[in-house]
């Protein structure tokens, strides 16, 4: 009985030291995306300046880097130059495309025409689009491949080599 | 006056009716617009379907919603419902659960939304499979252990009780002899050789009442001392 009762206590034990390590150990503001192999929820949102709409249905044929960010959030700042140039360099093999949540339009024109623009970038008014891609904070990046679907996402300031690690990804290689 | 022709007429006739259609159709698109004209946001229809509930209004659905939001995890908050939550990412959440409400949706249908948005991260009260079983399931196993530690461990102390109650001499008016049964399990007495004589009556009153045994006497050696 007492072997038996041993042996169960250290199995218990066991079990709630690696649940706390697994719980503990990771970033509890990372979400294990649900969306990753599935078909991209469809949007079409107005861009900023021109007030185009965009339709993202219409960019299928090609791999889509959709970023969502924000004026207001400091690492984006960071970000941004990276994906202007990557955009610059890819060429039109590869449509960016960034989401603007949370954020006045005013502000965005102002930064886009201070830190430079070579995609278009959508107001999300309500922040609809960002909560059906399940963005938990910005800046964050889906990688689309040329079907639609989405194969990565990325959460933070993303660089070159990681974007392209998962461009990757979306090219199907 | 000028009256219309028959030919425009019979446009009219058929352009009515293809309006009222074209009206109802746009109106019941699972892609809904919001807001300004040519904009489209991906809508719960897409991806839970009808709603099947009814739709809510007024007091329950300012307490439907506060129930919902308070069923789902800020993602930019620490530990905090959308319900509790100030941050315009739950303010925006709390919104959309509002006018998900509003138009029928169940609460089931709209934590199968967002959750098929942010996965399990998004219910504050996981689900009980996979891993997230754990969460529910080590706590009452502990429980269930710790319990079955204290019963044993009662159990235990409470043996020495239950054998000096068994070996109780009868109260029969005292002549009787107690009955002392041979017990491989009965406690050992310690050695009492060097107990100091004044000691000694009060030590064998001790033994006979812990061990039952007669004049403190053990029955087994008839040793005293």
């Amino acid at each position: 009985m007492n072997r038996t009762v041993l042996i169960i206590g250290i199995v218990i034990t066991l079990a709630i030291v690696v649940v706390l390590f697994l719980g503990l150990g990771k970033d509890p503001q990372h979400i294990n995306s649900p969306l990753i192999g599935h078909p991209a929820p469809p949007f079409t949102l107005k861009a900023v300046g021109t007030g185009e709409p965009v339709d993202l249905e219409k960019l299928r044929g090609r791999p889509v880097i959709l970023n969502f960010w924000a004026t207001w959030c400091v690492p984006c700042y960071e970000e941004h130059p990276v994906l202007v140039q990557n955009a610059r360099m890819l060429g039109p093999q590869v449509q960016f495309v960034g989401v603007v949540f949370q954020d006045d339009e005013s502000k965005i024109m102002q930064f886009l025409r201070e830190r430079g623009s070579s995609y278009p970038t959508l107001m999300d008014d309500k922040g609809k689009t960002a909560i059906a891609y399940g963005v938990g904070g910005v800046p964050e990046t889906f990688f689309l491949d040329a079907k639609g679907t989405i194969v990565a996402k990325f959460e933070g300031p993303i660089s070159s080599g990681e974007l392209q690690a998962n461009l990757v990804k979306a090219m199907g290689r | 006056m000028k009256r219309a022709s028959s030919g425009q007429w019979s446009v009219v006739r058929w352009a009515v009716p293809a309006f009222a259609i074209f009206l109802v159709a746009a109106m019941s698109m699972p892609l809904r617009a919001q807001g300004d004209a040519g904009q489209r946001v991906p809508d719960a229809a897409q991806f839970v379907g009808a709603p099947k509930g009814l739709p809510l209004a007024g007091d329950a659905l300012n307490s439907q919603t506060t129930e919902v939001s308070s069923m789902l995890r800020c993602p930019v908050c620490q530990g905090l419902s959308v319900a509790d939550s100030p941050s315009a990412m739950a303010v925006n959440m709390k919104e959309q659960v509002r006018e998900l409400l509003a138009r029928g949706y169940t609460k089931e249908q709209i934590l199968s939304y967002f959750e098929r948005s942010y996965g399990q991260f998004v219910l504050l009260k996981p689900k009980f499979q996979g891993v997230n079983a754990l969460v529910w399931i080590l706590p009452i196993a502990a429980l269930i252990l710790g319990a079955v530690i204290v019963v044993t461990k009662v159990k235990r102390l409470e043996q020495p009780a239950i054998a000096d109650e068994g070996a109780k001499p009868a109260d029969d008016g005292g002549d009787a002899k107690p009955q002392v049964k041979p017990d491989k399990s009965a406690p050992v007495a310690p050695p009492i050789a060097e107990v100091d004589d004044e000691l000694m009556p009060y030590v064998l009153r001790v033994r006979e009442l812990a061990y039952g045994w007669p004049g403190g006497i053990d029955p087994a050696t008839k040793e005293n001392r």
